[in-house]
C-alpha cells in the first residue's frame, strides 16, 4: 500500500505474478472478467481499471490474500484447507464493529439464517466509495447493482432463499414498486438503501446503515426526498460539500447536476417572482373590486 | 327591456368549463408538488402527482379538441387582434376599468356574435392560448416522460429548464385566472358574463 511510484511499481509486479493465472471473473463481476483483459500488452495492465480505480486498487493482492495464497502455483486443496484471506474487519476494524451489528439487524440476517458476509454484497476487488467514484450516478448505479444481483435474478435469490424459504418466489422488482412512478428513474438516481435502511445523521461517521429494513418499515413517504429539506442531502449527496450552497437561486443546486427533484430543487427567485405575479394579481383585482363597491355605493347615496 | 343575443354555441362553453375545472385542479395539485413538505401538506405528494398527470392528459385532450374544434369552425378568427383602431380600442378599454366603470358605464364593447372579445380580450386569449398554453403542455408532456428531455444543459439536469418553463407557464396561467375570473364581472352587470358562459346567450 502507498502512492509513492515505487511502492506502485512494486505492487503492480506483484499483482502481475497472480495475474498470469487468474485470469477468470472476479466475485460479482462474474461474465465481465475482472481479471481478464487478455489484449493488454502488458500482463500488469492485464487488471480491470474498475480494480486499479477502487479504494483497494493500489494494494497488493497477497495484502489480503495471505496464508497458503503466498507460494503458488498454489493448490485448491491446500487453500481450502490452510488458506486465508483477510476478513474486512482486519483492516477495518471500527467500521467492522459498527456495521457487522446492522448487518445483524438486517431482515436478510433475521429471515435467512445464511447470514450474509461482508463480500455477499461487496466485491472487495472493486468496492468504490462515493468521493473514489466522483459521480451520484456511478455511486447509485454501484450501489443498487449489490441489491439487484438477487433481487433481480431468480437463481441468486434462490441460491440464498431457497434453504430457508423454499417456497419463497423472488417478487419483481419493478411491480412490487408499482406506486413509485418513473420507476426507473427512480433506480438511476436514488438507492435501494435510501428508502430500505434508517436514515442516518448528518454527523454521523458512518455514511450508510446496513440495516435493511422490514419491508413494512420501507419509506413511502416521498416528500421525504421531495422537498426542500430533502433526505438526499444527509443521504445520498452528503459527500458533496456543495450541497449548501445555491447557485442561480436554486435550492439544493447539487442535485441539479444529476437530476431535477420535483419539491427540491425549487428555485428561490422563482417563488418570489410567482409570489409577486400570482399574489399581485389577487391583490390587484381585490382592490379594484373594492374601489367598484365604494363607488356604487357612492353613486346610489 | 332587455334585448338577447345568442353569442356561444354549445362546444364553446362545454370545453371553457372543462378547461377551467382542470386549470383549478392542476394549479391545486401543482403547488402542492412545487412546494411539498413533509410538514405542510396541502394535497399529499402521491396523490398530486397522479392527480396532476391524469387532469394534465386531460387538459392536452382539451386543448386539442379546443384547437381542432377552433379551425372546423372558424371561431379562430375571434383570437386575432383587428389591426383597424386596435390601439384606440385598447385605450377605451382601459379607460373603461380605470375609469369608466367606478361611474356607472356600461362596457364599451358588448360581445356580439361577430366581434365576441374586446381588443384587449383578443390579445391576452390569443398569447394565453396559443402561446403559453403550448409551452405549459409541451413541457408537461416532457415532464410526464423524461426520457424526452436532453441529458443533460449546461452541465445541469435536462430536465431543469423543462421545469423551469413548467413553471413559469403555470405562474401565466394561474395569475390570467384569477383576472379572468374577476373580469368576469366587469359586465353590464356582475352576472352577465357567468350567465352567458353558462346558457350562450347575452342579455342586456
Ligand atoms: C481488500 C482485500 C483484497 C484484495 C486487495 C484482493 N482480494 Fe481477492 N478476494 C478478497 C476477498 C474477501 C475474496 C472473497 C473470499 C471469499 O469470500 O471466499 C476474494 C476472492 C478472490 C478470488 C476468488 C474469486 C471467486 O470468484 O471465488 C480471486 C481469484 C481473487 N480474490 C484474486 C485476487 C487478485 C488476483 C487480487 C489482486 C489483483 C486480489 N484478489 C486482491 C479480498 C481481496
Ligand atoms: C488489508 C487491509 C484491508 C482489508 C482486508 C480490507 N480493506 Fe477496505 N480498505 C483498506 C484501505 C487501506 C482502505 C483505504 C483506501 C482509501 O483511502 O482509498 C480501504 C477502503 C475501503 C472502503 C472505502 C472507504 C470507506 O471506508 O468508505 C470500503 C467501502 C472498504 N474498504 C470495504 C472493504 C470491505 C467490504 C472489505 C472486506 C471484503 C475490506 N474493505 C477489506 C484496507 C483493507
Ligand atoms: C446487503 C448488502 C451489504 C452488506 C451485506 C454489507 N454492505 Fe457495506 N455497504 C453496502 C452499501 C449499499 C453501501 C453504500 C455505499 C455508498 O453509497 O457509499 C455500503 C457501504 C459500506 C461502507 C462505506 C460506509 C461509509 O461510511 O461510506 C463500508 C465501510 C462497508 N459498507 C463495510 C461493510 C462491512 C464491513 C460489511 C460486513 C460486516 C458490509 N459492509 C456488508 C451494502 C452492504
Ligand atoms: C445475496 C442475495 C441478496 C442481496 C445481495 C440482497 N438481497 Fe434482499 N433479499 C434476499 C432474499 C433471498 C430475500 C428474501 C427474504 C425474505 O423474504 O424474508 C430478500 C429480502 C429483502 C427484502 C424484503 C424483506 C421483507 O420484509 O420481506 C428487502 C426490503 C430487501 N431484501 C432489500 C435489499 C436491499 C436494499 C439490498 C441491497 C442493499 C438487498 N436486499 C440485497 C437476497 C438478497
Ligand atoms: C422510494 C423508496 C424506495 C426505493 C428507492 C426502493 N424501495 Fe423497495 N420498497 C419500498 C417500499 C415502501 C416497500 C414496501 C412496499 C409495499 O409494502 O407495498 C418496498 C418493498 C421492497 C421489497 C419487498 C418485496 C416483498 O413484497 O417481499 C423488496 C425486496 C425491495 N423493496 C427491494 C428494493 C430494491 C432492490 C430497490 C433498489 C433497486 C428498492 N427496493 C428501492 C420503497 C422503496
Ligand atoms: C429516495 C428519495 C425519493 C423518494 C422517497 C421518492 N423520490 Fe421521486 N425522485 C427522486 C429522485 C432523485 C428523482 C430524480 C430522478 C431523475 O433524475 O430522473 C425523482 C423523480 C421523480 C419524478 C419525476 C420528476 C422529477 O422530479 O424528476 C416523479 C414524478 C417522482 N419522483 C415522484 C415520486 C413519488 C410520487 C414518490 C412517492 C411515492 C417519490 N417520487 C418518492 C427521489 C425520490
Ligand atoms: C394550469 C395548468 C398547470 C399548472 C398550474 C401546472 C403546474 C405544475 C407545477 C407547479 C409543477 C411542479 C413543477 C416544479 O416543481 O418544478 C408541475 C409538475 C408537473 N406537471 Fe404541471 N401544471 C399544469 C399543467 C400540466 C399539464 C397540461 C401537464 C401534462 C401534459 C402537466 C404535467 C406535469 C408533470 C408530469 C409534472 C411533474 C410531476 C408529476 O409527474 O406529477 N402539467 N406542474
Amino acid at each position: 500500500m502507498g502512492t509513492d511510484p515505487e511502492t506502485v511499481a512494486q505492487v503492480r509486479a506483484w499483482n502481475a505474478e497472480c495475474l498470469q493465472c487468474h485470469v477468470g471473473d472476479s466475485l460479482h463481476e462474474q461474465g465481465k472478467g475482472l481479471f481478464n483483459l487478455p489484449k493488454a500488452a502488458n500482463k500488469s495492465d492485464r487488471i480491470s481499471p474498475k480494480f486499479t480505480a477502487s479504494n483497494h486498487g493500489n494494494m497488493a493482492c497477497k495484502t489480503c490474500h495471505v496464508g497458503a495464497f503466498l507460494s503458488y502455483p498454489h493448490v485448491a486443496e491446500e487453500i481450502s484447507k490452510k488458506a486465508e484471506t483477510l476478513g474486512c474487519n482486519e483492516c477495518h476494524a471500527q467500521e467492522s464493529f459498527r456495521v457487522e451489528a446492522q448487518v445483524a439487524k438486517s431482515v436478510h440476517s433475521k429471515n435467512l439464517k445464511d447470514n450474509f458476509t461482508c463480500s455477499t454484497c461487496h466485491d472487495p476487488h472493486v468496492v468504490a466509495s462515493a468521493k473514489k467514484l466522483g459521480s451520484v450516478h456511478k455511486l447509485v448505479a454501484q450501489d443498487n447493482a449489490m441489491c439487484m444481483e438477487c433481487h433481480n435474478s431468480d437463481k441468486k435469490f434462490a441460491e440464498f432463499g431457497g434453504k430457508v424459504l423454499p417456497d419463497k418466489k423472488r417478487p419483481d422488482i419493478d411491480k412490487i414498486h408499482e406506486w413509485l412512478p418513473n420507476t426507473q428513474r427512480h433506480w438511476q438516481a436514488a438507492r435501494c438503501i435510501d428508502c430500505h435502511t434508517p436514515p442516518v445523521k448528518a454527523n454521523a461517521s458512518l455514511s450508510v446503515s446496513h440495516e435493511i429494513l422490514n419491508k413494512d418499515k420501507a419509506q413511502k413517504n416521498c416528500s421525504t426526498c421531495h422537498a426542500q429539506d430533502s433526505a438526499l442531502r444527509t443521504g445520498l449527496y452528503r459527500h458533496i460539500k456543495e450541497t449548501e450552497a445555491k447557485e442561480m437561486g436554486f435550492a439544493n443546486a447539487a442535485f441539479l447536476r444529476n437530476s431535477y427533484v420535483v419539491g427540491a430543487t425549487r428555485n428561490i427567485y422563482l417563488d418570489l417572482l410567482g409570489l409577486i405575479m400570482v399574489g399581485g394579481t389577487i391583490g390587484g383585482v381585490s382592490l379594484h373590486g373594492l374601489l367598484r363597491i365604494l363607488a356604487a355605493r357612492r353613486r346610489k347615496s | 327591456m332587455s334585448t338577447r343575443v345568442f353569442i356561444l354555441p354549445i362546444w364553446i362553453r362545454i370545453w371553457h368549463w372543462t378547461n377551467a375545472l382542470l386549470i383549478i385542479i392542476l394549479s391545486v395539485s401543482g403547488a402542492s408538488l412545487h412546494f411539498a413538505d413533509p410538514e405542510l401538506v396541502l394535497v399529499p405528494f402521491a396523490l398530486a402527482a397522479r392527480i396532476h398527470d391524469l387532469a394534465g392528459l386531460a387538459l392536452v385532450a382539451a386543448y386539442s379538441f379546443f384547437a381542432i374544434a377552433n379551425v372546423v369552425t372558424g371561431n379562430w378568427w375571434q383570437y386575432v387582434p383587428k389591426p383597424e383602431g386596435f390601439i384606440k380600442k385598447c385605450v377605451r378599454q382601459v379607460r373603461f376599468y380605470a375609469w369608466g366603470i367606478f361611474h356607472g358605464e356600461i362596457p364599451p364593447y358588448p360581445p356580439t356574435p361577430k366581434n365576441n372579445f374586446n381588443a384587449m380580450q383578443q390579445i391576452v386569449y390569443w398569447f394565453i392560448m396559443y402561446l403559453v398554453m403550448p409551452v405549459l403542455l409541451i413541457t408537461g408532456v416532457i415532464f410526464m416522460w423524461p426520457d424526452l428531455a436532453p441529458k443533460s444543459v449546461f452541465g445541469y439536469d435536462g430536465l431543469m429548464p423543462v421545469a423551469v418553463l413548467h413553471y413559469l407557464a403555470a405562474l401565466v396561467i394561474v395569475s390570467f385566472m384569477f383576472a379572468h375570473i374577476y373580469l368576469g364581472t366587469t359586465g353590464h352587470k356582475i352576472s352577465t358574463h357567468f350567465k352567458m358562459m353558462i346558457t350562450g346567450w347575452h342579455e342586456h
